[in-house]
């Protein structure tokens, strides 16, 4: 739909309609990326399987996670706080431990 | 050898702002001396209530803008908590900034340089590598947070100290001006997210503020767009003109063109079309308002600047931003109305002749506001003159001073309280 734009504070910069900053591009199997200036995340349902699930890249890393229905729901009722612990970047990518 | 500074060595170092400011003249040197600009800094920008931006802004949850305080970089942002948030742009650990983008949507923010990172409301929520810290949770650091954030009408203000006049004790009579463009509205309601236009300015910001409710210059500086454009604008601000100038109280100040759109009785005049040419708009102000719908539509919006930094372009909304003493930044938008898409494209498309890169006003204006910085670095003579109008003046019905349509009455009120704000001892 469109790409991020670029309204980084130059004089004269016109966007009277720009959309949200960010990366939101939709393909024909209805995937797309999700992206901001923090992080960029392609998302496709993908039917390789016997059943669908939802395939997510890191396009900084090129790290892909497949997620199922069950993992999904969990995603959305995950409590708020947990959530919040994991966007602590020690609890998961950049930590002394290695994974176990 | 030990040497200290005098207690009034320390305070002859401060310019002395009442012998700078007179009733009916101000010194060149508050344009040009770094160390006024200094001064504003901690006693106006970083003290008093100062426009940020609107909630519109920020319609989501996780929405982000990058909006400032003079030069200060700050975050506006929507929370899970549905309300605004002002963070300043500079992570706890480096000081680097942490947002780059202008916009965009985001719960949580890292920082690039070594990746800590931040809900929008501020809270750090962790660090890589936490052993070098001893572990998890163990830093007492958040984003800045703005001590006092408040709005009025979606418009978001913000003020560095903790304490002081409330938003609305600041606003006063200014606060009825921003009722008046949302009752433009038939949802009565201001949206702010049509983009903003910025352009740089070297000028100091004060010359601007001034401008903004100055009605003797129209006729002069913007004759080229009226004449191309056979705007009705031009005669009210004449002296044959029945508008006035109005001191608000607090700096704030407005041009009143209600009296000459009044006497020449005709809804939609003020922004320069007729009835039959936005039909479904003027449809629903009348069904919304009834019997007072004629009078909104005939007075229109507001010509008002409210000190600091929101100057309230009947159509449209310019932000003065202070970069030093001889430079800023003004950002502009049109105004947009809930429920009135009729009037807003034009707006839109208004604001673009008006303020846009190839736009006419605001380029008049920003030549003016340009010569007259540098013409104020010569030395003689040392005083601008702000007489105008004096001798004429009257207190209205509501003890508001109030002069003619070309009067320099706002420019003075305006003195007046910078002046207040700036004898204040820190």
């Amino acid at each position: 739909m469109s790409e991020r734009d670029s309204n980084t504070g130059d004089a004269h910069d016109v966007t009277p309609d720009a959309p949200c900053a960010g990366t939101v591009r939709v393909d024909d199997s209805g995937g797309g990326i999700v992206g901001n200036e923090f992080a960029e995340v392609g998302v496709a349902v993908d039917h390789s399987g016997n059943g669908p699930r939802l395939r997510l890249e890191d396009y900084r890393t090129g790290r892909v996670r497949n997620l199922d229905a069950l993992e999904l729901e969990t995603i959305i009722w995950l409590p708020e706080e947990r959530l919040t612990q994991l966007l602590d970047p020690s609890t998961t990518r950049w930590r002394e431990e290695p994974d176990r | 050898m030990t040497t200290t500074v005098p207690d009034s060595a320390r305070a002859t170092s401060r310019p002395d702002y009442a012998a700078l400011i007179e009733p009916s003249r101000v010194h060149g040197s508050l344009y040009t001396d770094p160390r006024v600009f200094a001064d504003e800094l901690e006693r106006i920008w970083y003290r008093s209530w100062v426009f940020v931006g609107h909630e519109s802004e920020v319609p989501e949850s996780g929405d982000y803008v990058r909006k400032s305080i003079g030069p200060q970089d700050i975050i506006m942002t929507r929370g899970r908590d549905g309300d605004v948030h002002l963070v300043f742009n500079r992570c706890a650990h480096r000081g680097n900034l942490v947002c780059e983008d202008a916009r965009g949507n985001a719960n949580a923010f890292r920082c690039p340089y070594h990746g800590w990172t931040y809900r929008n409301t501020g809270e750090l929520l962790g660090y890589p590598y936490n052993k070098g810290y001893g572990g998890k949770g163990n830093l007492d650091l958040s984003l800045g947070r703005v001590p006092r954030v408040d709005s009025y009408r979606g418009f978001v203000f913000a003020s560095l100290a903790e304490d002081g006049p409330t938003l609305a004790e600041h606003l006063g009579a200014a606060a009825g001006e921003i009722d008046r463009l949302a009752r433009l509205s038939p949802e009565g309601r201001i949206d702010l997210g049509a983009g903003w236009l910025q352009h740089r300015t070297r000028a100091n910001w004060k010359l601007l503020a001034e401008n903004e409710t100055d009605g003797y210059h129209p006729q002069f500086v913007h004759s080229s767009i009226f004449s191309v454009t056979g705007s009705p604008i031009g005669p009210l601000y004449s002296d044959n003109s029945t508008a006035v100038t109005r001191d608000l109280g607090n700096g704030h100040s407005e041009n009143d063109l209600r009296p000459e759109f009044r006497r020449q009785g005709e809804p939609m005049r003020w922004f320069g079309t007729s009835e039959s040419r936005v039909p479904n708009y003027v449809a629903r102000m009348r069904e919304v308002y009834g019997d007072a719908a004629d009078d909104i539509l005939t007075e229109g919006a507001p010509h008002v600047m409210i000190f600091p930094n929101l100057f309230i372009a009947e159509i449209q909304v310019f932000v003065i931003q202070p970069l030093s003493v001889d430079e800023c930044v003004q950002h502009s938008t049109a105004v947009q109305l809930g429920g009135a898409e009729e009037l807003n494209s034009r707006m839109v498309s208004q604001s673009i002749g008006s303020v846009g890169p190839a736009g006419m006003l605001l380029a008049d204006d920003t030549e003016m506001y340009e010569r007259n910085q540098r013409g104020l670095e010569m030395r003689q003579p040392e005083w601008l003159d702000v007489r105008r109008g004096m001798h004429r003046e009257a207190l209205d019905e509501d003890g508001y001073r109030t002069g003619a349509a070309t009067d320099e009455t706002g420019i003075r009120g305006f003195w007046s309280h910078y002046r207040r704000l700036m004898e204040v001892d820190t």
